[in-house]
């Protein structure tokens, strides 16, 4: 296992808050890492500073093997690296087939020139089809993906991930919304692209973390409490007193 | 061709167009039984035009979503473009002709000058303007018609775009530029003749002979054939990949930012062309006016094709070709002082006034009732095709 993301002391400060606080954090190819913590406590900020949404006010993200930064590149730039990045509220194009979202999210070169002279090839039509039976739609490719329920639109957009095959999956409270049938099938999926890919979750609710069965690291006011399996990490005193309160 | 087939509208759009084109032909005075006046057939033609700029306006605004009020610059910037060449040559034929009964024959350095001395007395100037230098060679003109449009938009897309303005602060930034490039043509040391702007724009070079009912005829056609040739290229560049991820932008960019897209470059790329389109409109549409000054180009010319796109309803490109068609045409009826005066005894509606009024009543009506526009009405006449039949 060879190190694909290295987050090293990043601080960034809205308003005078401090949403993250000297975080260190560092993902293996190919791992599966679940991030847990109470609201506020940076999750979503660590995720926009990876993706390149937000810019840290110091510290440095390093990416791949020759540990170069992701600090100078734009959103765009560090999703064509490949890192992807899964919503908490499910984001898809509502006013699209599920098999133009699909479509969109291919992976493919990126320009204009290139989207515009754009032909759809046989294996992508294959690969498309297999991602649609993978997320459960095989029957709705040609339906608006507005018009399906919260829990389909949450697998629309993990399948848009897949589709995007990055190296680094960032999936944000995957299981919102979903029945406990659709939660298996969801563990047993990332469970699987963690055999080949660096995933991160990010997840509120505990039973489907000791279902992931794999290393938590728990967040507390932008900075890490924890690290380790469930476990090791529920037995931690201060863990107990942010999560429960005591 | 998938085209066609993905867009039902395309072959419909094209058959009424290439219709209403030999219509209007058959009826014109030079071709035909003359039931269609010159001076109305230069209105329909006109009107094609505004069709043209309404379908860029759809581009950038209903299917991007990027809300530009200032595309009506790259419309006069065509025009301007193609009058300075008609104006220069029309000139120079005139000024050859007076200086040809001299006794002594005019060199071509005296020939030019005296061309200047016509076309800049006017604002008190005798020279050739800098930006006159390719006003006597029509294919540098051809070219500069799309080219001079499309490097102001490429230029101010670069800097709006890269800076993320989004929304209304980007809507206020095109309406500032509109306006202060109307504000600086409005200047006579500018060399495009200040607020004379440029005439004579119907009097085609080395056509002296022919009249302006054929002439007027041949605007029409060019006319409505840029528009047919825009609607198709446009119903293909929507019907793609590219077309999803103009409208993935519309709803959500920071979300095609994430797949991957640099969706700056896409909205530079999109509000490019359609400047350009603009600027082959405007070259069309000014001929057939006759006249261009720089009123032509003020703010309120550019919400105009905005209101026609939402008139019409935006993200369809009928939509904006009915929209621009239906109050354009209207715009001419009630401002041209053909429509009868309403006499209410101790008040009288009198059209001309009253018809920013009327516009701005059916603008609110047709937001609050129909917000997918006039073309949303053709959605309850045949069931609107879903993508089931598409594929």
């Amino acid at each position: 296992m060879s190190t694909l993301l290295e987050v090293q002391g990043i601080s960034v400060t809205f308003d005078g808050f401090r949403a993250i606080n000297n975080l260190s954090f560092e993902i293996g190819l190919p791992e599966l890492r679940a991030i847990i913590g109470p609201n506020g406590a940076g999750k979503t900020t660590f995720m926009d500073i990876v993706t390149g949404k937000t810019r840290p006010d110091t510290g440095t993200v390093r990416w791949g093997d020759m540990g170069h930064s992701l600090l100078a590149l734009s959103e765009a730039q560090i999703a064509q690296e490949g890192i992807g990045r899964k919503f908490q509220r499910p984001t898809v194009f509502e006013d699209q087939t599920v098999r133009d979202n699909l479509q969109v999210a291919l992976k493919k070169p990126r320009g204009p020139l290139a989207a515009i002279f754009d032909k759809t090839s046989s294996p992508e039509r294959a690969r498309i089809a297999e991602i649609a039976e993978e997320i459960g739609l095989p029957d709705d490719l040609n339906t608006l993906a507005g018009i399906l329920s919260h829990g389909q639109k949450q697998w629309l957009e993990i399948g848009m991930l897949l589709a995007q095959d990055p190296k680094l999956l960032l999936v944000d409270e995957p299981a919102a919304g979903m029945t406990n049938e659709e939660r298996e099938h969801t563990t047993a999926l990332l469970k699987r692209l963690a055999e080949s890919h660096a995933v991160v979750v990010v997840e509120h609710d505990m039973e489907f973390v000791r279902r992931l069965d794999c290393r938590v690291t728990v967040l507390h006011e932008g900075s890490v409490l924890a690290e380790g399996s469930l476990g090791h990490v529920m037995a931690d005193e201060r863990v107990v007193e942010v999560y429960l309160g005591r | 061709m998938s085209v066609f087939s993905q867009n039902r509208s395309v072959p419909i759009f094209i058959g009424i167009l290439i219709l209403f084109a030999l219509g209007v032909t058959v009826m014109s005075e030079a071709y035909g039984t003359g039931s269609i006046s010159t001076s109305f057939t230069k209105v329909l033609g006109m009107t094609l035009c505004l069709c043209l700029a309404a379908l860029a306006m759809d581009l950038v605004w209903g299917y991007c979503g990027i809300l530009s009020l200032g595309h009506f610059a790259f419309f006069g910037l065509g025009g301007y473009g193609f009058g300075m060449w008609l104006m220069t040559a029309r000139t120079e034929a005139v000024v050859r002709a007076n200086l040809a009964e001299g006794v002594i024959p005019a060199t071509e350095a005296e020939i030019s000058d005296a061309t200047a001395l016509q076309i800049f007395s006017v604002v008190g100037a005798e020279d050739w303007p800098w930006m006159w230098a390719a006003s006597d060679n029509l294919f540098l003109t051809l070219v500069l018609i799309v080219a001079v449009p499309g490097v102001l938009a490429l230029v101010f897309g670069w800097f709006a775009f890269r800076s993320r303005v989004t929304g209304v602060y980007l809507s206020i930034l095109t309406q500032a530029m509109t306006l202060a490039l109307s504000l600086y043509l409005f200047q006579n040391d500018t060399g495009l003749r200040g607020n004379n702007g440029l005439s004579g724009l119907q009097n085609i070079p080395g056509a002296a002979e022919i009249g302006q009912d054929r002439i007027s005829i041949w605007f029409f056609w060019a006319s409505a054939v840029a528009l047919g040739l825009t609607y198709i290229g446009a119903a293909w560049l929507i019907s793609g990949k590219f077309g999803n991820i103009i409208r993935g932008i519309r709803e959500n960019e920071q979300r095609v930012r994430f797949l991957g897209y640099r969706v700056e470059a896409y909205k530079l790329f999109i509000f490019t062309l359609t400047g350009m389109l603009c600027g082959v409109a405007g070259a069309l549409y000014y001929p057939q006016a006759g006249i261009i000054n720089p009123d032509e180009i003020a703010p309120i010319a550019s919400i105009y094709l905005a209101v026609w796109v939402a008139i019409g309803g935006r993200g369809r490109l009928y939509g904006a070709v009915i929209g621009a068609a239906v109050v354009s045409l209207l715009s001419t009826y009630f401002t041209g002082g053909r429509a009868p005066d309403i006499d209410l005894g101790m008040f009288v509606i009198d059209w001309v006034d009253w018809w920013p009024v009327l516009l701005g009543v059916g603008f609110v009506l047709v937001t609050l009732f129909a917000p997918k526009g006039l073309g949303g009405l053709v959605d309850y006449i045949i069931r609107k095709p879903s993508r089931e039949d598409r594929q």
